[in-house]
């Protein structure tokens, strides 16, 4: 019994990390720019696809194709803010939330005309492997995405502390105004924010890769997933929406555990309608970060 | 001014002399399937205009409501023989209701993440009834009993019948939504759509009023489950809180015109009829052809005309009158 739920709780932390890395983009999204991208979990399907083609045509291991799927969508993200998102800022809700939304359709259906609604998958040499702890075993490939999941967090946030751009991100987070009256140009910072969140969801893709199939629809489950450990771990806050993603992974896994394979999803909703009714500011209180 | 609101009736009552005519001129019933779509989901959109137009509370989870409709109705039917149109008034009431709870969690969020509070709380209600399959046939769905013409149990034998019922709920729709604008509740939706804060500071009771509107929206909503479900003889969880159900509700909103009376109208002309064509021409085969260019159409509006199709003829007709008098000025 206690093995099955360490099991479970080793299982669902390892998830979490990718989820981390949706959520952290999610919420450095809504924290500098102050919009919701509906379109974060397409990102993770286009990084998916990345690291499949690169894989399958050019014999690419889906964790070194990181160093193009995190560029690409580094690049895709500046375009995005720059052409599209920059028009659509403003007091007004409507444009922004259909906005993204309207990526996200599109990225999802183009996905399904161009590379149909088929799963796709890479196997490596570690895919099927797995190290063993007493009765306990950690799939090589999820850790080796975890690991890497939590090194990047881990980069991000010591970017936001230490570097001057991220200086600047987080003052652009806190109050637009006075950061443009302090020399910050906000759409820059608001380029590089957007870059770099779509470019953790890239990551996200590609690390997936290993032990899980692309197909149009996959950015769905993540992008659901992010959405409530966003408001979980506290609109904008980068360590809360980390923290949280583990705890909706290890939930998510209990779930599966002990309620039915096809219960996960059902955890995650109710985890979130108990998170609305009882804790809307979230876990944090309502402090950003 | 005057003469305007005369014309407007006129136009009003030629379009509604049309519309009543067309199904004794068309007969072919593919064309009429479009007809009978284009006045649904019309319906729909006007239903979710009414909350996310006015009030600007922008839910993309009305398939929950069309879906607690097109259920209520089924399982009294099937279960306890009871009428679909007794079951589509039922089904409204189970919906408003069912607005209560939902809206008191998701109205604790506001914007974009009120939209995403909606999305789940429709997927969960999908979620339960694909799991609890003694009360709803689980995940396979059930057919609904094919009794010929029987217009007492909502079900005729041709597509007519059908027809002019949905464009009963379509003119009922649009009588509410009327109604409503020139009523106070109007002005305070607006109030609260323009500025939350700003509208309860000077006294309007934004919660109240938003819980009023989203019970008679959800009310609306679920009366084109019913129908829908009895059109096509069919339910089952992925139809009926189908995820498109809540995105064409708000998408064709968009595209013609939010918060105005004829937008939905107009969206939903617009996006049924490239819909169609987009089929006609390269086949229904291909599929994610058809919302690859409704979300075109979508950013295209929102990009560029933010006021719909019906800020589009708005400002055509401004110019048009604004016109008249400068010409009148310089011909001597």
């Amino acid at each position: 019994m206690l093995e099955t739920v360490a099991q479970a709780v080793i299982n669902g932390l390892l998830i979490g990390g990718i989820y981390a890395l949706v959520s952290i983009g999610v919420t450095l999204i809504f924290g500098v720019v102050k919009i919701v991208n509906f379109a974060q979990g397409e990102f993770v399907m286009i990084g998916m696809y990345i690291s499949y083609f690169l894989a399958t045509y050019f014999g690419v291991d889906p964790i070194v194709s990181l160093l193009v799927s995190m560029p690409v969508l580094f690049v895709m993200g500046v375009l995005i803010q720059h052409f599209l998102i920059r028009r659509v800022l403003g007091p007004n809700d409507m444009p922004q939330i259909f906005l993204t939304f309207a990526l996200s359709l599109l990225l999802l259906n183009l996905a399904l005309l161009l590379f149909t609604a088929n799963y796709r998958t890479v196997h490596t040499f570690y895919s099927d492997e797995a190290f063993h702890f007493g009765g306990l075993y950690v799939p090589e490939a999820k850790l080796i995405a975890f690991v890497v999941a939590m090194g990047l967090s881990g980069a991000l946030w010591a970017f936001l502390r230490t570097t001057d751009l991220g200086k600047a991100m987080r003052a652009a987070a806190q109050n637009r105004d006075v950061a443009t009256l302090m020399g910050i140009n906000p759409n820059r910072v608001f380029c590089v924010a957007f870059g770099a969140a779509l470019a953790l969801a890239g990551a996200a893709g590609s690390l997936l890769m290993p032990f899980y199939s692309a197909y149009p629809f996959v950015g769905q489950v993540f992008v659901l997933m992010a959405f409530v450990a966003v408001v979980l771990g506290t609109l904008g806050n980068v360590l809360g929406a980390l923290v949280a993603s583990l705890m909706m992974g290890v939930a998510e896994s209990l779930g599966i555990q002990f309620v039915g394979a096809d219960s996960g999803l059902i955890v995650v909703f109710a985890m979130l309608l108990l998170t609305l009714a009882f804790k809307p500011q979230g876990l944090g209180g309502g402090r950003m970060r | 001014m005057a003469d305007i609101g005369k014309w407007k009736w006129l136009a009003l009552a030629v379009l509604a002399l049309v519309l009543l005519a067309l199904p004794q001129v068309v007969k072919s019933s593919f064309a009429l399937d479009i007809f009978i779509r284009i006045l649904l989901f019309s319906f729909i959109g006007v239903a979710w205009n009414l909350m996310g137009g006015y009030a600007k509370q922008l839910s993309l989870g009305h398939a929950a409501y069309f879906g607690l409709g097109a259920y209520t109705s089924t399982i009294m039917q099937i279960d306890f023989n009871i009428s679909p149109w007794i079951g589509m008034v039922a089904g409204g009431i189970v919906a408003a209701l069912a607005s209560l709870p939902i809206g008191w969690l998701c109205f604790r969020l506001r914007g974009p993440y009120f939209t995403i509070a909606t999305i789940a709380t429709a997927q969960a209600l999908m979620l339960i009834f694909l799991k609890f399959r003694d009360f709803a046939w689980g995940a396979e769905g059930t057919t609904i009993p094919n009794l010929g013409s029987a217009p007492l149990m909502l079900q005729f034998e041709t597509k007519a019948s059908y027809y002019y019922v949905v464009l009963g709920l379509l003119a009922l729709g649009l009588f509410i939504t009327w109604r409503i604008e020139r009523s106070w509740m109007g002005y305070y939706l607006v109030a609260i759509g323009e500025d939350e804060d700003a509208a309860e500071a000077v006294g309007v009771n934004a919660p109240r009023i938003k819980r009023d509107i989203y019970m008679i929206s959800a009310f609306l909503t679920a009366l084109a489950g019913t129908f829908y479900v009895q059109y096509i003889y069919f339910i089952d969880p992925a139809t009926a809180f189908s995820f498109s159900i809540s995105i064409e509700a708000a998408l064709v909103s968009i595209v013609g015109g939010i918060g105005t009376l004829w937008g939905p109208v107009i969206g939903t002309v617009v996006l049924e009829t490239t819909s169609t064509l987009l089929q006609s021409w390269l086949g229904s085969s291909t599929g994610g052809i058809q919302l690859t260019v409704y979300s075109l159409i979508l950013m295209a509006i929102i990009l560029w005309r933010p006021t719909g199709l019906m800020g589009l003829f708005n400002e055509a007709w401004q110019r048009h009158l604004h016109r008249k008098p400068v010409r009148m000025r310089t011909s001597p």
